[in-house]
């Protein structure tokens, strides 16, 4: 559809024309997307192109063109950092204006006091932490890592990380927002909306956190959020995090009131109980099974070669050929990281001591050389900061997590041998996937906040070089699926990403079998309220009216 | 190489945008946790090594063509390198420097070449310098101190001012104290004076690779004929043309040393004492070209091949240069054996340093980029609280004099070598 230019011209008066771009080269670099080739016709790496890209420096300058959108009927679509494909257009046939909001990166302010910081969309989490680590605080990095928006991870998608465990989900850590609907309006939430600061997510004001946030997020797909407030937690470390050695492996010296392990379990059941134990205990401040990601086959043999500078894929490989590579793959097959850290060096010893116990009741052990010096304080860096999460695409540069299911630790237990058998099976049946073994479970110690509840993503890693490999990727999605229904788990993550490829008919069946389909229709009322012209896209899903069961949780 | 040659690498990045930014882990602060000059003046996610990747991709797809938005965001970058540092990080199967070096050239091969790069580019081909001064001057920098002449005589080391040290007034004392510390020392050395010309490493790294391929020949015809085994230079910007672009690209195995490598081991064999007092609070600012460019060229000629079914390894073992083995501790140990001096580190050091915005030709290209790239950093060393920022290159030191002039840091801009001259 063809857009007057005028509707250009009205957005470029607001920001100036160095602040707005629809050079077709500008554009694919916001269409191309990680992940885009799994859900393409053709598998494309591009998402859709925007119309024209643009570079708002203030909120009243979000608002200004989210208005000039309405009145040409223009779909907006934020980005933060743009890490996900979520950040791009959705839909081919729908011009969209890509909000890019690198300019609007300030921390606004830090109030050490009540452990809120307010944050501006451009805010990595690398920078806010190296922030607040000054102070005494600290925040949860979402498992996507440092290099990603706090505004992202705590108003529009997901919010979970390492340190979630302990310091909470960023979709609970969330104090309130800016929001800058789809049709213009300033709306403040929390607190906020009262006048009484960012303090609280709730209110004395309207709560709006379950509209604007919910479970997952709204993606983008409902306007724009220009700040947030976010809880802070505790950290008992350095002020200032001094990275020891030469890349890439840095590391950070362990103190006095820091343990940092690698716990084996014999079994799931181990696993289950181990993980129990110690968030009955309440000891921990990051849970998460970090270097599984490289697939329990060859994890030692890749993270072992990692520390060394100069090691290369060729070093991996032969490594992955020693026994006592094997022997060490086969110690740390179900494992874990686990950093403790105390208030004081008396507390940490105590969490050791608890740990301890817990382990001698489990049979759970630590793995040696994981625990060692180097490997430790590497382990450490990497676990603090979260910024080598980009070694997620440490293969080949493509990775697609299939098995997000999220549950108590039986839960997990119970589907993690099912995805294990399948991954396998997906992996011995071409060669179009990483052969790392069947179990890649990589996955944090919580999904909600105060932990109890968790899950693990199978890490699927393939080339997006090669068709042929991300046509199997594209299989193990769908057999993913399948096995899932077979076995009675519910859907995962793979489903959502399928997803933006099917026309919103097929979308909407799917949505009208769910069992709680009254949320999509509230959700559509949600959005004729806020988005009257529609002009935020699916990733804030609703259904039409009359479409699926008009169900309601009835009162007993 | 081609363009083409870079597609798997374009097809593999994930837009993570790591190489925006130093590595992680070594974040300090909000203000100086950046790391790229060129998204910090262009905004737009082309001017990044991701997004030149794409731009790269959507070229050769016939996606889009070279507009001037595109010239602007291919060439407003100062091939720095903090984006490869950052990416590799992680990744094993990218070149991202690489493949912007080669847009770059690719662009240029098809006639896109800023305009002011014309006469900048006539200087280099008719006087055999960059900064448009007639050749005949060249050598004028070392009248007077009787050096060896290896335009006829012979010595197996040559000492290379370069085009900076020898036409820049400023900094010119330089290359004079640099040859009374190799003259202190004992060593066997001479110069080409007026035949000295220019490494070519900046006409390279602006894309016009023939112009460096000319230069280098006209070098190493001349260092051959004068026996010439070691280049010693105090630039940073020669440093990297002559150890791993002419290594790369000509095949040129002679040794290379920079002035601070020469002056570390002059220290530590005890062959230099520093014993006057320098008493000033400085801080480093380590050259692109000298720290995480700076590394040992690895020759290499070998194909991707898939192992465990689709993790990309090469055939042989591809080098991997991802800013370990930068020159970094050589300077550092010089400071710190300054009777006197205090040296205080910035946030943002060896691999994870930002640049002077000098390189890459932005220098000449795009001069307030430039100036707005070095204010970023005189602003940083200032809030360590040195009185003076020192360096290894006189490109950096000429672009931080430049922004000093204009912006508000009132700090002394020193090189290195001047400061071990004061010491001695
Ligand atoms: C490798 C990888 C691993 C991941 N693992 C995790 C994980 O463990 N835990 C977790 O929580 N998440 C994870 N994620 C997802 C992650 O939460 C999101 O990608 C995160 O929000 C990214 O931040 P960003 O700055 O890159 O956001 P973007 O990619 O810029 O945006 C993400 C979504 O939010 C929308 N959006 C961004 N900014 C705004 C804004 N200001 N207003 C309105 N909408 C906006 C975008 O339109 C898009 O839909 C992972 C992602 C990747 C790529
Ligand atoms: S070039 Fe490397 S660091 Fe930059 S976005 Fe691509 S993969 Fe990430
Ligand atoms: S070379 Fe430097 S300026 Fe250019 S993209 Fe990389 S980090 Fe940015």
């Amino acid at each position: 559809m063809e857009i007057s230019r005028d509707a250009y011209r009205a957005i470029e008066d607001i920001v100036g024309a160095e602040n707005i771009s629809d050079d077709p080269a500008f554009l694919d670099s916001y269409a191309f997307q990680w992940l885009a080739e799994l859900v393409r016709p053709e598998n494309s790496h591009y998402m859709p192109r925007p119309w024209a890209v643009v570079l708002p420096a203030t909120t009243e300058e979000v608002q200004a063109i989210h208005r000039v959108c309405n009145k040409y009927g223009i779909k907006i679509k934020p980005i933060s950092t743009g890490w996900y494909h979520w950040a791009a257009p959705m839909k081919d046939n729908e011009p969209t204006i890509q909000i890019d909001l690198r300019r609007m990166d300030k921390i606004i302010s830090i109030d050490e006091k009540n452990m809120v910081a307010v944050v501006e969309p451009y805010v990595t989490c690398a920078q806010l932490q190296a922030e607040v680590m000054k102070l005494g605080l600290n925040i949860n990095i979402i498992g996507a890592g440092c290099s990603t928006s706090i505004v992202a991870s705590a108003s529009t998608y997901f919010g979970a990380g390492p340190s979630s465990y302990y310091m909470g989900n960023n979709s609970d850590n969330l104090l309130g927002q800016e929001w800058v609907t789809p049709a213009g309006d300033v709306v403040l939430t929390g607190s906020l909306s009262s006048d009484c600061g960012w303090f609280c997510g709730e209110g004395p004001g309207p709560s709006l956190r379950g509209v604007t946030r919910g479970n997952m997020g709204s993606r983008g797909g409902l306007g724009t959020y220009t700040k947030c407030a976010i809880k802070l937690a505790p950290w008992h470390g350095a002020a200032v995090l001094e990275p020891q050695g030469p890349p890439p492996a840095y590391r950070l010296p362990i103190p006095e009131n820091t343990r940092v392990y690698t716990i084996g379990v014999p079994s799931w059941d181990a696993f289950a109980e181990t993980y129990l134990n110690i968030y009955d205990n309440e000891i921990g401040y990051i849970f998460h099974r970090q270097f599984n990601l490289a697939g329990a086959d060859l994890a030692p043999a890749l993270w072992l070669t990692y520390l060394r500078p100069d090691g290369t894929m060729n070093d991996v490989e032969t490594a992955s050929k020693d026994p006592e590579m094997q022997k060490l793959a086969d110690e740390g097959r179900i494992s874990f990281q686990i950093i403790l850290q105390g208030r004081s060096v008396d507390e940490v010893k105590l969490q050791d001591k608890i740990l301890d116990a817990i382990m001698a009741k489990t049979g759970a052990y630590k793995v040696g050389r994981f625990c060692e010096q180097d490997f430790a304080e590497f382990t450490h860096m990497y676990l603090q900061r979260l910024g080598h999460k980009h070694c997620n695409f440490i293969w080949v540069g493509g990775y697609m997590g299939s098995w997000m299911q999220a549950g108590i630790p039986d839960f997990v237990k119970n589907y993690s041998p099912v995805a294990i058998d399948g991954f396998y099976r997906d992996q011995k049946q071409s060669d179009g996937l990483v052969q790392c073994g069947g179990d890649a479970l990589m996955g944090c110690g919580s999904s909600i906040s105060g932990g109890g509840y968790f899950g693990f993503e199978q890490f699927v890693s393939y080339d997006p070089n090669d068709k042929a490999s991300v046509q199997a990727c594209v299989k193990h999605m769908y057999d993913a699926i399948d096995d899932c229904k077979a076995n009675g788990i519910p859907l995962g993550k793979e489903y959502i990403y399928l997803m933006i490829g099917w026309p919103d008919e097929q979308i909407w069946n799917d949505f009208s079998k769910a069992p709680q389909t009254f949320v999509l229709h509230f959700q559509r009322k949600i959005k004729e309220h806020f988005d009257p012209r529609e002009l935020g896209d699916r990733n804030y899903p609703w259904l039409p009216k009359g479409m699926g069961q008009p169900n309601f949780i009835t009162q007993s | 190489m081609a363009l083409e040659d870079f597609r798997a690498d374009a097809m593999r990045c994930t837009r993570c945008a790591y190489c925006k930014w130093i590595p992680f882990d070594h974040v300090k602060s909000w203000k100086y946790a950046k790391g790229c000059p060129s998204i910090e003046a262009g905004k737009f996610h082309s001017y990044s090594a991701g997004g030149r990747l794409v731009t790269a991709l959507s070229l050769m797809d016939g996606r889009s063509t070279v507009t001037p938005a595109v010239e602007d965001s291919v060439f407003k970058c100062t091939m720095c390198g903090l984006c490869d540092v950052s990416c590799k990080l992680c990744r094993y199967d990218m070149e991202p420097l690489a493949a912007m070096s080669e847009l770059r050239a690719t662009l240029v091969e098809d006639g896109h070449v800023p305009a002011q790069v014309e006469p900048i580019l006539k200087s280099l081909r008719t006087e055999f310098n960059m900064l448009q001064k007639p050749r005949a001057e060249r050598g004028n920098w070392a009248k007077e101190l009787g050096l060896k002449d290896l335009s006829k005589e012979q010595a197996e080391v040559v000492f290379h001012a370069g085009c900076r040290y020898s036409f820049d007034g400023d900094l010119g004392h330089v290359a004079k104290a640099s040859v009374k510390i190799l003259k202190q020392a004992g060593l066997d050395f001479g110069i080409m004076g007026e035949n000295e010309s220019c490494c070519g490493g900046r006409a390279h790294t602006m894309g016009h690779r023939k112009d460096m391929h000319t230069r280098a020949t006209h070098n190493l015809t001349a260092w051959k004929k004068a026996g010439v085994k070691t280049i010693v230079t105090p630039c940073s910007d020669c440093y990297h043309a002559f150890k791993r672009l002419y290594a790369s690209t000509e095949g040129s195995e002679i040794q290379v040393l920079h002035m601070v490598e020469i002056v570390d081991q002059l220290l530590k064999d005890g062959k230099l004492k520093l014993t006057k007092a320098v008493n000033k609070k400085v801080t480093y600012h380590d050259p692109c070209h000298l720290g995480r460019q700076g590394e040992p060229f690895v020759a290499w000629n070998g194909v991707e091949k898939k192992i465990f079914g689709q993790a990309v390894a090469y055939e042989p073992a591809r080098p991997r240069y991802n800013g370990a083995f930068g020159i970094y501790e050589a300077p550092r140990n010089i400071l710190k054996a300054i009777p006197g001096l205090q040296f205080v580190e910035m946030e943002r050091i060896k691999e994870s340093a930002w640049c002077c915005g000098s390189g890459g030709g932005c220098k000449e290209t795009y001069p307030d980029f430039a100036l707005s790239t070095a204010n970023q950093r005189l602003d940083e060393a200032q809030s360590t609280g040195a009185d003076a920022i020192v360096s290894a290159c006189p490109w950096c030191e000429r672009n931080f004099l430049d922004a000093n002039q204009e912006g508000a840091s009132k700090l002394e801009v020193l090189d290195i070598i001047a400061l071990v001259e004061q010491a001695l």
